[in-house]
């Protein structure tokens, strides 16, 4: 609402000399040409001046309705760096009997040379297209004549023969965009259900106008749609629902780090067809709420079909079974029976590809085909399974009930009433821990019996990393010593999915590098892929100049290598929550024999801080032991897996605290044949 | 032809027992590399293959190779696969209308219209193998693919089998054998054939400052000295030859200009004296109006496309935006050669002694000037005239003249060339926070490496110098300017930056690192073993000076000795005194030499580093007085 409030006041403000530009096609005026950056954001490589999208459906005869989407934009490059945005690419797909195209395609480059407009028109033999797989191709073209100030101005329309679906509209670039105008008009016949998605808050307005589809140059277009009663005089009257939306000044979407995916936060508009009805018959229903997209999920063939099927599974499941009495052994034995066997073929889908059955043969098949086969062996095995469908973070968070949100499958036992979660495609998942891409809010479990409910993905525990390390001071300021690590859940997952196939040697020296030149030795690894069980290392090692030996003493750092020394939040403020997928721990536990002839001087103070409501908390803690040793313990764990925006400072300030303590020193300094420490500090 | 296919079919496809030595460091054993090149003529070469490949894990999978180019000149007769368990029994064929079949453009092009039919498997097991087999036919016998008897880094060979077969003596390509010295390979030649034969050839792991692979592989280089290519018959048998052949007949007649712009140019240099200022003038008018853009249409491959074509679009790809300076350059009378080179940051050779059309994969231009040349690269919009950095420097080129070409070294950035100076004045304030400013002066690769900040917004310049300035947390950037002296090529960047908490207070101490903005604590990293020689392309200059401001009340407890190292890598000194005033001076230099090492100086190399680590952070105690 607040910026719906401010959108009004620049409106009021701005809008008379706003609308002074002339958006027409071709009339780009010298003062676009002369301007040489952006008032509103001065870091933009390039600003769109103005931009229209129309979508419309077309009636054409014997193929019936067609989507056309035209559009038109107005770009101004300031800079080299903006002219990446002088090339234009369309992704357009096809199967096997349609497919969509780009056609109308005019083109100019704008440029201000000694007081006059130069024009450079595209011409169509440098509009190119490549196939990139057998679905989909691009079309793309680059402008001539860039320079530094050009604007350049593009309109064409692309056309579509899937009149079932619409294009998720985008409202945000990477670069800002002064002006936009979309318009969406749709036959009745099409219901689509639309949502603008993002950090704009900018809402559609609606409006209703007549059309007419003339057929009296011709035979009626029976079969299209049925029988035709409705035409009078070879008109069919029609309604057309109208969708507009306006806005100025919107942002550039702008990188941040721990972001989940930052077209989640690419505000656009999103389509999702509802039903169709044509005049006289009978309404097609697609979506409109959860319980009936997951219906027609599951009465998909693709799905639910395939959790029925269960003889291609039939001889084996008795011999993985055997000898498991509880449902929890059950479940297990199933888990492993399938993730072993099964390997992803790389591709995603909540339908299949290849087909339980058919891949069950292969070893190979997509998600769906594995872990929908693996809900149907569950549930023959007695247990009571379900698939849960997921959109990946890749692919977004679903907005509202639609087919098009999910990207994904995996499966869901309820043991005693908790539920546990499955997922087979990936190697090294293990129950109640799916594969980190997966871990996007919330999924969908499809009941047995099509009913639905929406399920919290983010794991509820913490994923530990502890160290413990033991280790000796030289009087030289070289340490030597032992250390235990022990990573468990999705710091144990992480490392099987990054290290567990490279080769040791290669592996121990990369860990000595990223530890500043440690030099490893009796390294011994346990459960490396032992699923379920932490994995467990140890090692020697060996390191020079840890500490400053400055005068009679020595300073140290108390964690050493492990010391975090840079924050990873710089920016100053933050629009996006931060999302670590998992919510984690990094423990150190270190006890340091100091070196003979010297003492501890200073220790830092003991800390124990936590973030606003324990979303993060810092143990940290040196101190003395005896005249010749030094316990640390550093314990740093954030809580939650998804912090909000609003928790930005707090957060940004909670890891400065940590770096600043972190980089306190102990200070040991030699003690004196008599005794006392040489050092002047006490003697004031 | 018969007996090499018939034997492979006898090999043993199992991969339960596999030879150690070829399953160490690597993620796949090629069991089987077969090639087979037929020159049936001048303009009819036939290409047949076979690759038997065990994988052995999932990053050996792109060693299968399993995929087959084709363009309008290059035609793909068959390709097929089998896929082996690992017990040796064949678990899937795929047919070639099962191979995928797509566009081949890469990352930085707009459009090729080459297409590649690739095989795309998942593997269900490891270890598996893969049995992949193509025909390939084209007429451009100027390219003979160069053999290597190993693919690359990690990955082994059983057994590598290389045959050309050639009608009579005018057809017989030359050979230049590369780095076969010490492994096994035979070599066979009859009247019509040559074949070579390795076995048993071991993975090579990549180690920190190894040379790069192509400098390392066991090869052969091929060309055929009466070749064929894109319409065009040739002989050559010498860069000077190839070079004339080049210019006749792909470059000759392409620098057309319309008129207008050969007026426009004229007018430009009007009045300007000496070749290479208007040269200058011309490469800064290419700079201006253009832009790089790969678009590889028909002969596209070594072929510019023409300067009428540029002018017209105003971008083109490495070949086109020379060839179009090239034909600006001779509108103001300015001489200049059309020039290939392997571009990039690893410094690659043409052979001296072997000309072939296959070396190189980028064009730049030559101008002559006094006893050699000045080197322009077209593709850069922002690089001084004259200035090439790491991209093309300091390797042999070869230089396309009108009668003929020839191997020439390019410009070389070494040792003092590329140097820095920075001088700073800091303040430490008691809380232990730094406010400092500092003048950075940049020549050579150093200006090549920071120069385009100065088209950077403030938010990446910020994460520039909080990304080089990574160890002062929370750094803030107060003020900054950019002067790029294009002329001298030399880039000044003044900047002043401030931070809380730059030195650690402990008890009544502060502690703090003098040298705050140039810290070099990189120490390459172990190798158990190391096996390869190690190399250092460039080396570098650094001298820094530093007035370091104490607070008020603090007194100097401890300061770092002044140390000098000096070595077969280079020298490093660094010394800080008081001056009476209180105030600290801080001076540091740093001298990396280039050179090529053998394997047994890298522990001295690693010793060398470790020491100037350790100096780059030593520390003063100051102490609340």
């Amino acid at each position: 609402m607040k910026h719906f409030l401010q959108l009004m006041v620049l409106l009021l403000l701005f809008g008379p000399m706003i609308y002074s530009q002339d958006f027409k096609f071709g009339k780009v005026s010298k003062k676009e040409l002369t301007q040489t950056h952006y008032s509103k954001d001065s870091t933009a490589d390039a600003l769109v001046l103005y931009r229209n999208v129309h979508v419309s459906y077309t009636y054409i005869r014997d193929r019936g309705f067609q989507v056309n989407t035209k559009v038109h934009e107005r770009v101004k490059i300031y800079t080299k760096k903006g002219f990446e945005y002088g090339t234009i690419s369309e992704s357009l797909y096809r199967n096997d009997s349609n497919e969509e195209d780009v056609v109308g395609i005019k083109a100019f480059t704008y440029n201000w040379v000694g007081e006059e407009i130069e024009k450079s028109k595209l011409k169509g033999s440098d509009v190119f297209s490549e196939e990139t797989s057998k679905y989909w191709s691009k079309k793309k073209f680059t402008m001539p004549n860039l320079k530094e100030g050009c604007v350049i101005e593009y309109t064409y329309n692309i056309s579509s023969p899937f009149s079932h679906s619409l294009d998720k509209i985008d409202l945000q670039y990477d670069i800002p965009i002064a002006k936009q105008e979309i318009k969406v008009n749709i036959p009745e016949y099409f219901v689509f259900k639309s949502q603008v998605k993002g950090y704009l808050f900018v809402e559609l307005e609606h409006d209703v106008a007549s059309a007419k589809i003339n057929f009296s140059s011709f035979n009626r277009p029976g079969g299209t749609w049925g029988q035709q009663n409705s035409i009078n005089n070879g008109n069919l009257d029609y309604k057309i629902n109208i969708s507009t939306l306006e806005i100025l000044d919107t942002p550039a979407l702008k990188e941040e780090p721990f972001v989940n995916n930052m077209d989640n936060y690419r505000s656009a508009i999103v389509y999702e067809l509802q039903y169709v009805k044509f005049p006289n018959s009978i309404m097609k229903d697609y979506t409109s709420s959860w319980e009936k997209v997951v219906k027609t999920i599951y009465e998909s063939e693709g799905f639910g079909y395939q959790l029925d099927s269960k003889r291609y599974f039939k001889d084996d499941l008795p011999t993985i079974l055997q000898g498991k009495s509880s449902n929890i052994e059950k479940m297990s034995a199933v888990f492993q029976f399938v993730q072993n066997r099964m390997h992803w073929n790389g591709i995603y889908g909540y339908t299949i590809d290849e087909g339980v059955k058919k891949a069950y043969d292969l070893k190979t098949g997509n998600i769906a085909d594995i872990n929908l086969m693996l809900v149907s062996m569950l549930r023959a095995a007695g247990l009571k399974a379900d698939p849960v469908l997921i959109s990946t973070r890749s692919h977004g968070v679903p907005l509202f009930p639609t087919m098009r949100g999910f990207n994904y499958v995996a499966a869901v036992v309820n043991l005693n009433g908790e539920n546990v979660f499955l997922d087979a495609t990936n190697k090294f998942s293990k129950p109640n821990m799916l594969p980190s891409m997966t871990i996007n809010w919330a999924g969908r479990i499809v009941k047995e019996g099509s009913g639905s409910a929406p399920v919290s993905l983010i794991p509820p525990y913490v994923s530990q990393e502890v160290v413990m390390l033991s280790a000796e001071l030289s009087p030289e300021g070289e340490l030597q010593g032992k250390v235990r690590r022990t990573r468990k859940d999705y710091k144990a997952y992480s490392y099987r999915n990054n290290y567990a196939n490279m080769e040791e040697e290669s592996y121990l020296e990369e860990m000595e590098e990223s530890y500043g030149g440690l030099e490893i030795s009796d390294y011994s690894i346990k459960n490396k892929y032992t699923i379920g069980r932490p994995v467990k290392e140890n090692f020697g090692f060996l390191k020079q100049d840890v500490v400053d030996i400055i005068g009679d003493k020595m300073y140290l750092s108390p964690l050493f290598w492990f010391t975090i020394s840079e924050n990873p939040f710089q920016l100053e403020n933050r629009d996006y929550p931060i999302d670590y997928t998992y919510p984690w721990q990094y423990k150190y536990n270190i006890v340091l024999k100091i070196p003979e002839g010297y003492e501890v001087e200073s220790v830092p103070e003991k800390m124990n801080i936590a973030m606003e409501g324990k979303v993060g908390t810092f143990l940290f803690n040196v101190v003395a032991v005896g005249s010749q040793s030094i316990q640390i313990t550093s314990d740093l764990k954030m809580n939650h897996a998804v912090i909000p925006s609003i928790n930005y400072q707090g957060l940004k300030e909670f890891y400065k605290t940590v770096i600043e303590k972190q980089a306190e020193k102990v200070v040991l300094s030699k003690i004196s044949s008599n005794g006392d420490s040489k050092s002047a500090a006490g003697s004031r | 032809m018969a007996l090499l296919l018939t034997q492979a079919q006898d090999t043993n496809y199992q991969s339960i027992v596999l030879d150690e030595d070829l399953t160490k460091n690597a993620n796949a054993v090629v069991r089987l590399d077969e090639m087979k090149v037929d020159i049936l003529s001048q303009e009819n070469m036939l290409i047949t293959s076979k690759r038997i490949v065990t994988v052995l894990n999932k990053h050996g999978n792109k060693h299968v190779q399993a995929f087959a180019g084709y363009d309008n000149s290059r035609r793909v007769k068959s390709v097929r696969a089998t896929v082996y368990d690992r017990l040796g029994k064949a678990i899937k064929k795929i047919k070639e209308k099962d191979f995928r079949d797509v566009s081949a453009v890469s990352g930085g092009t707009l459009y090729s219209d080459s297409r590649v039919k690739y095989l795309e498997y998942t593997p269900t097991q490891y270890p598996y193998t893969i049995v992949f087999e193509k025909v390939v036919q084209t007429k451009n016998t100027a390219f003979i693919p160069d053999w290597y008897f190993l693919d690359s880094f990690l990955v082994s060979v059983e057994n590598s089998s290389f045959t050309v077969n050639f009608p009579n003596g005018t057809l017989k390509p030359s050979i230049k054998e590369k780095n076969i010295q010490g492994y096994k390979i035979e070599k066979e030649e009859t009247a019509t054939s040559i074949t070579y034969k390795g076995d048993n050839i071991e993975a090579i792991k990549s180690e920190e400052l190894s040379p790069s692979f192509g400098k390392l592989a066991p090869r052969l280089i091929l060309r055929l000295d009466n070749f064929y290519y894109e319409g065009y018959t040739g002989k050559a048998s010498n860069w000077n030859q190839l070079g004339s052949w080049m210019y006749n007949n792909l470059l000759s007649g392409r620098d057309q200009l319309s008129n207008q712009v050969k007026q426009e140019i004229i007018d430009l240099v009007k009045g300007v004296d000496g070749n290479l200022v208007k040269a200058k003038i011309v490469y800064e008018y290419v700079q201006e109006r253009t832009r790089y853009i790969s678009v590889q249409v028909g002969i596209g491959g070594i072929q510019p496309i023409t300067a009428l074509d540029v002018d017209r679009v105003k971008y083109g790809d490495c070949k086109g935006l020379s060839n179009y300076t090239q034909a600006l350059l001779k509108a103001a009378g300015v001489e200049s050669y059309y020039t290939h080179v392997e571009a990039g940051a690893d410094k690659v050779d043409f052979e001296y002694d072997f000309a072939t059309l296959a070396q190189g994969n980028h064009a730049i231009l030559a101008i002559p000037y006094e006893e050699g040349f000045k080197w322009i690269d077209c593709t850069s919009q922002v690089h001084p005239f004259g200035f090439i950095g790491d991209f093309t420097d300091g390797r042999k080129v070869f230089v396309i003249k009108p009668d003929g070409g020839e191997v020439v070294t390019t410009e070389s950035y070494l040792e003092k060339d590329n140097s820095q100076k920075i001088e700073a004045r800091i303040e430490l304030g008691s809380e232990g926070g730094i406010k400092a400013s500092a003048n950075i002066e940049t020549r050579g690769i150093q200006y090549d490496n920071r120069f385009q900040i100065q088209d950077f917004n403030k938010d990446e310049v910020l994460e520039k110098y909080q990304g080089s300035l990574s160890f002062i947390n929370n750094l803030s950037l107060d003020a900054y300017t950019f002067k790029n002296n294009k002329e001298e090529v030399v880039f000044t960047e003044s900047v002043t930056i401030s931070a809380q908490n730059y030195a650690t207070a402990s008890g009544n101490r502060l502690l703090f690192v003098p040298n705050a903005f140039n810290r070099n604590t990189f120490v390459p990293k172990r190798h158990r073993v190391r096996k390869l020689p190690f190399e250092i392309q460039r080396g570098f200059y650094d001298e820094d000076s530093y007035s370091i401001y104490l607070p008020e009340g603090f007194a100097i407890e401890a300061m770092p000795e002044s140390k000098k190292i000096n070595s077969e890598f280079g020298e490093y000194s660094l010394s800080i005194s008081q001056k009476e005033d209180g105030q600290l001076n801080y001076q540091r230099t740093f001298f990396l030499k280039s050179g090529e090492y053998p394997k047994e100086k890298y522990d001295s190399y690693r010793s060398f580093r470790k020491e100037i680590a350790k100096y780059e952070n030593a520390k003063v105690v100051l102490l609340r007085s």
